[in-house]
């Protein structure tokens, strides 16, 4: 007989058991909207002092394109149409993880309240990376490449909705670790930009970011304590299926997309790291993404979340 | 003819590319540049330290409590359920000014839930459930969660039914209650949520300007009807208004409560104020539903409503 942990773990024993989940029926009544998850009501409430907006807090007049060359600009607006299209991946999946804590019997109010305000962020960081690439000289709709465009097309709505994955191993998966691993990244670009207008942006773009990654450990530690050992199993192989198939696919790192699909970005990202216009290099981005990798999994080891050690895996293409 | 089966939205794969950022319904974007601009804050914006309760009976208080507790589980409809649209305008790539005001407009729902539960608080406790389990339909949902996701309904009989017609009915109630609520605190969070519902309202008008002249009539009728359904069986089923929900124990308490709440000036208003306003609000709609988009809503009636309105 299969142990519980070992079936949540098994993808093919996963992929049956979420065919057999329950549908997800709203009972909204007792409604709870008092403070429950005081950690995370206090970064819903940051989150609002923390208000700004894209047209009055950047300061898109101070942009000099004639500081930069040609292909400078280009391949720039090559990034940034790039962070757009990653950015962007917050419209459908915020309000669908906003719907699936509504959802879940006896929900507290807290990430709801908080992801509320995650959701407008995240589309004043579309909006700001969409309006710099235009800036610098064009946004590009789409990548130049369909196996690297397929990457994009992950369906996160859907997942948020299906009742056979709890909803902590949504969070555990793409919160803590698909945004943690982003943070990072955007804390990366941050060091390295010297222009004022990549500066203004990407400082926004990471202070939001670092609220948003909090509430994924925060609801993962107020979490723990309930979880059995099929549900820790069920969040670490949701993990080692975003580590495995989005991350170290190139989600966030354009250098890992197999056959050099996304290799014009990669070669854009290293002229834009090197006129200061926010970028980073693939061994820069490299190197903070083992360190992330790292720290996130002794995180989730004392949470009781072995995740399997891939950090052999993030390697420089030869 | 058998049922149609629903298309869901969650059935279809995701498509992200070409990914057009640009300003496609100017009106609409600057109704989210104005969102942006304009944010308020629940906890700082109202000046809750003049909000007197002892100056009221525990009767008034706790008709209130339940009053705005009230508004809350409204308020908290539309974070539950219109965050669908969101998706639908992503999964269907709708213009994406759509897409950007409605991520603020969800924000701005639960700055009304907050500041409404935050009201309840201050007047001796929010109240987590109605009385009664068979009011819990009208109150709960409008169904929107489920229309958004339903492909087989056409996307604008969804925002004519939603905004044009159920938002605008609440926008005029909101205007009413500012008029006759004389506690200062809750006549400034009545004002505070108005200023967002005139967005609100805004956003659903532009979209149809844009998409009615592309409408076959075949989808014309799906407005309308939906439309219908959402003045028939939601607001005059009493989702708003208490007093023109099913005559039961449950009602009568809402609505014993609304009058204690009018009556400190805390912010409801009574059937024999609001009928007016409501039948007037439904006039208006038609007006400019026939005005603006050639559509001949019908005449409605009601128990409590003297004459076809």
């Amino acid at each position: 007989m299969v142990s519980a942990a070992i079936a949540a773990v098994d993808p093919a024993a996963r992929r049956a058991r979420r065919r057999r989940a329950d549908p997800l029926v709203e009972r909204r009544f007792p409604l709870h909207l008092e403070p429950a998850i005081l950690t995370i009501r206090e970064l819903y409430h940051r989150a609002k002092k923390s208000k700004w907006d894209p047209e009055r807090h950047i300061p898109w007049a101070q942009f000099d394109r004639n500081a930069y060359s040609a292909e400078q600009l280009r391949a720039a607006a090559l990034s940034w149409s790039r962070r757009a299209w990653t950015e962007y991946s917050g419209l459908p999946e915020t309000p669908a993880i906003l719907i699936r804590f509504c959802l879940e019997r006896a929900g507290e109010s807290d990430p709801k309240l908080f992801l509320s305000v995650r959701g407008t962020e995240e589309t004043w960081h579309t909006e700001c990376c969409w309006r710099f690439a235009e800036l610098l000289g064009g946004y590009t709709q789409r990548p130049a490449k369909p196996a690297y465009e397929a990457l994009f097309n992950q369906d996160f709505h859907r997942e948020a909705f299906d009742p056979g994955l709890s909803l902590d191993a949504y969070v555990g998966a793409y919160v803590a670790i698909l945004d943690g691993l982003d943070l990072e990244l955007y804390r990366g670009y941050l060091r390295h930009a010297t222009d004022p207008v990549a500066s203004a942006i990407l400082k926004r773009l990471t202070q939001d970011k670092e609220r948003h990654v909090a509430f994924g450990w925060v609801y993962l530690t107020e979490r723990a304590a309930r979880w059995s050992e099929a549900e820790r199993a069920d969040i670490v192989a949701e993990i080692d299926q975003v580590m495995r198939a989005l991350e170290l696919g190139g989600y966030h790192c354009a250098w890992l997309v197999r056959d050099g699909a996304a290799d014009d970005v990669v070669a854009a990202d290293r002229i834009t790291r090197a006129a200061g216009l926010g970028a980073l290099k693939p061994e820069e981005e490299r190197a903070i993404f083992a360190q992330f990798f790292e720290d996130a999994r002794a995180h989730l080891g004392r949470l009781g979340l072995p995740v399997a050690d891939v950090s052999g895996l993030i390697r420089l293409p030869r | 003819m058998g049922a149609v089966e629903m298309r869901s939205l969650l059935d279809e794969r995701e498509s992200r590319f070409p990914l057009d950022l640009g300003v496609h319904i100017p009106k609409i974007r600057e109704l989210y540049r104005q969102a942006t601009a304009r944010q308020w804050e629940p906890l700082t914006a109202i000046p809750w330290d003049d909000l007197h309760p002892e100056k009221h009976t525990p009767e008034q208080l706790k008709a209130a409590r339940l009053y705005w507790s009230r508004r809350a589980w409204g308020e908290y409809g539309a974070i539950s359920e219109s965050p669908a649209l969101q998706i639908r305008f992503c999964q269907q790539r709708h213009e994406p000014d759509l897409r950007f005001f409605f991520a603020i407009r969800t924000q701005e729902e639960a700055r009304h839930a907050e500041v409404c539960y935050l009201m309840a608080e201050k007047l001796g406790g929010y109240i987590h459930e109605p009385m009664k389990t068979e009011f819990q339909g009208s109150v709960s949902t409008h169904g929107v969660r489920r229309m958004a996701l339903d492909l087989n309904m056409p996307l604008e009989a969804t925002i004519a039914s939603l905004v044009c017609a159920a938002e605008e009915v609440a926008f005029d109630v909101f205007a009413h209650l500012i008029r006759i609520t004389t506690d200062p605190v809750a006549k400034r969070v009545l004002q505070l949520i108005m200023r967002d519902e005139v967005r609100h309202c805004a956003f659903g008008w532009a979209y149809m300007e844009k998409r009615i002249p592309e409408l076959t009539a075949q989808q014309l009728k799906e407005v309308e009807d939906a439309v219908v359904t959402m003045i028939e069986k939601v607001e005059m089923n009493g989702y708003h208004s208490a007093w023109l929900g099913p005559d039961t124990p449950a009602t009568r308490n809402e609505t014993a409560a609304d009058r204690l709440t009018y009556e400190a000036g805390l912010g409801a208003t009574v059937e024999e104020l609001e009928k007016p306003v409501f039948v007037k609000s439904i006039k208006r709609i038609r007006r400019r539903m026939q005005q603006d988009w050639g559509l001949k809503l019908k005449m409605f009636t009601h128990p409590k409503i003297e004459g076809a309105f």
